[in-house]
């Protein structure tokens, strides 16, 4: 399968976009004690924004940068959201509501819980009708957001935006899911080889990689390592780099995804 | 599309485990929803619970009762067989795996919430890192099954398993594998009976779908599959014809009140199965009983659906399935498709409906049928399936 990323959105602690990303791999990445700040979509109206918490102002805020740069029209993309946790804070909320006396559930918490939350919010954002899905790989989510998002782009010729994130959580989630940094980051991929964009060369391969690419800038790999969606800053390395040395991914039992960028082309 | 057939399928609901427990309710007319509570839940609803046999156990770090139901599922009707068979002939990793779920595991995430130690941490036998997340149904059945290819799951609400069968059709037209496992496990917790009771959704009394006096939904839990093979010889009885995906872009919980993303779904679906509405002889419609989604979903099939094309709402016979909802009702069409025998609309007595609503269970051997399904988030998935 070939694509073309056009468009790149990122947020997390000191990185909160395409440009900075850029910034930081001068300095081997963002600084570990770089501060968090919740992003706040403009897409999104302030009132609705404070009720849809901050995994759904991560996505939305991610997969609108990624369509500003590459320009894309905001209301035809079709698109993919990932995540291999969710959102922890309702998980959190709910199961501590529902294990005590009281067990009355906010009907907007619960209404959000469902983990296309994202996808809805969005659409609803960019009046977006198109094909959009929520896929879920736990460790393997973002591999598996990237097959769907390919896969989608060439089997219905449209322009896909993927959306990974996954949020810092606490205990108890955090004892069989540790994630201490939240991340979110986005992908405009356009069937074919396009220009101007990064050309991606994807293909399933048989066996498993023992893990996922890990990013060579020290900063990077201490995010990655905090966050199951954080391989993905490997591929965006590789692209700000126009590095094209082959990257795999594990994506099922005994399956990798192979991902080769091309040279980046730039408009005319 | 190609067609893509279907060589194998299965349900496990409150109907019972397997197809003949399907045929058996069809026949008797008798529905799977029961009053009888959930847990020490004070709710009063009728719910469509499976029986889950004791011995149906799976290991320790997959032990829920999702999982449980996705394993008894599987060992119904042969399927399991079946997909061992494409594993021998294609590979392992040319099979993949691509399950839809809303609840995925939660009911155990919530069982672990009752009993925190004193640091406020997950007692020992609920430290499962397969278990508590959203992608537990997918891992665990590609692991059941030994299907080693891309294995993922959809988790978009009430269109989660339809949307199973759309990501499977592309990844078979790309090449990328020779067989896909397609499916859906939901299973019943706190989360969705409380949850829909805060949204005041769910009825008092058994679900009864496009009927005037409709109270809202019955909740169920149910694990279905389906295998799909493209280079199937000729074997299958019927093959997945269309798919349409779709957004509302318009509430997180209710429909578009005209329909909008139900209309593009379904218009989607009949237009890459090569079909127009008239050639369909069947519609198993989302019909969850609420009164706004029954009224949206109406109108739009009083617009499209000719007066010939006979529609039944099942959730009467199986509640509410949620992220199964999908691969119940895809199965049901299917059954539908091989047996001649099309579901009536059990529990509704008064239709409120446009178009051909039909009550009664009946032989009416269709030969095209179409499956919608309409999530929270806007999300919208019909598929059109045909006789091969």
């Amino acid at each position: 399968m070939i694509v073309t990323v056009t468009g790149i959105g990122l947020w997390a602690a000191g990185l909160t976009g395409w440009s900075e990303f850029q910034q930081q791999l001068t300095v081997d990445g963002p600084p570990a004690d770089a501060e968090f700040n919740a992003p706040r979509p403009a897409a999104i109206a302030p009132r609705e924004r404070r009720r849809a918490g901050l995994t759904i102002n991560l996505a939305v805020e991610v997969m609108h940068q990624a369509c500003d740069m590459a320009g894309v029209d905001k209301a035809a993309i079709a698109t993919v959201f990932a995540s291999a946790m969710g959102d922890t804070d309702i998980t959190d909320y709910m199961c501590r509501k529902l294990a005590g006396a009281d067990r009355m559930l906010s009907p907007t918490k619960f209404h959000n819980s469902v983990h296309n939350a994202t996808s809805g919010y969005w659409s609803i954002s960019a009046q977006n009708r198109a094909p959009s899905s929520f896929v879920g790989g736990f460790r393997d989510s973002f591999a598996c957001a990237l097959l769907e998002a390919a896969a989608c782009a060439i089997a219905e010729d449209l322009p896909v935006g993927l959306a990974g994130y996954d949020i810092a959580n606490a205990a108890p989630l955090h004892d069989v899911a540790p994630i201490s940094e939240t991340l979110g980051l986005a992908l405009v991929i356009l069937p074919g080889e396009q220009s101007p964009g990064w050309p991606l060369t994807l293909a399933l391969q048989a066996g498993r990689p023992a893990a996922p690419p890990m990013p060579r800038r020290a900063g990077l790999a201490r995010l990655a390592d905090a966050n199951p969606m954080g391989s993905a800053l490997t591929l965006l390395e590789a692209l700000a780099d126009d590095r094209t040395d082959p990257l795999c991914w594990p994506v099922g039992q005994n399956t990798g995804l192979n991902v080769t960028a091309g040279q980046r082309s730039r408009a005319a | 599309m190609t067609p893509i057939p279907v060589t194998a399928y299965t349900l496990t609901s409150a109907l019972g485990s397997g197809l003949d427990a399907v045929d058996a309710a069809l026949q008797d007319g008798c529905g799977g929803l029961s009053p009888q509570p959930w847990q020490d839940c004070d709710v009063p609803t009728w719910l469509g619970r499976v029986d889950i046999p004791d011995d149906v156990q799976t290991e320790p770090a997959w032990a829920c009762r999702n999982n449980r139901l996705a394993l008894l599922g599987l060992n119904q009707d042969g399927f399991a067989d079946h997909v061992s068979t494409a594993i021998d002939r294609y590979g392992a990793h040319r099979v993949g795996v691509v399950i839809g779920t809303s609840t995925s595991s939660i009911e155990r995430t919530e069982a672990a919430y009752r009993e925190l130690d004193d640091s406020g941490r997950f007692a020992p036998e609920f430290r499962q890192p397969d278990t508590h997340n959203p992608h537990s149904p997918g891992a665990f059945v590609a692991r059941a099954l030994g299907a080693a290819g891309p294995a993922l799951t959809v988790s978009a609400a009430c269109a989660s398993s339809a949307k199973v069968f759309a990501t499977a059709a592309r990844w078979l037209e790309l090449n990328l594998v020779d067989a896909v496992v397609v499916g859906g496990v939901d299973s019943l917790c706190l989360s969705v009976i409380y949850g829909f009771h805060s949204l005041q959704l769910v009825a008092p009394s058994p679900c009864r779908p496009f009927d005037r006096d409709r109270e809202g939904i019955s909740l169920g839990e149910a694990a279905g599959f389906a295998l799909l093979d493209r280079a199937d010889p000729g074997n299958a009885e019927a093959a997945l014809l269309g798919y349409g995906e779709s957004c509302d872009a318009h509430h997180m919980s209710s429909a578009h009140p005209e329909g909008l993303g139900a209309r593009l779904a379904m218009e989607s679906a009949v237009a890459a199965s090569g079909l127009s509405f008239a050639d369909l002889d069947y519609v198993n419609l989302h019909g969850t009983g609420t009164r706004g989604n029954d009224a949206t979903e109406g109108q739009v099939c009083a617009q499209l659906l000719a007066a010939h094309t006979v529609a039944s709402a099942t959730k009467g016979w199986t509640g509410h399935t949620l992220g199964a909802a999908g691969i119940v009702e895809a199965v049901l069409c299917l059954h539908a498709l091989t047996s001649g025998v099309v579901p009536g609309t059990l529990n509704t007595r008064d239709p409120q409906a446009d178009f051909n609503l039909t009550l009664e269970t009946a032989a009416r051997r269709p030969r095209r049928a179409l499956s919608n399904s309409f999530g929270f988030g806007g999300n919208n998935c019909a598929l059109v399936f045909g006789l091969s």
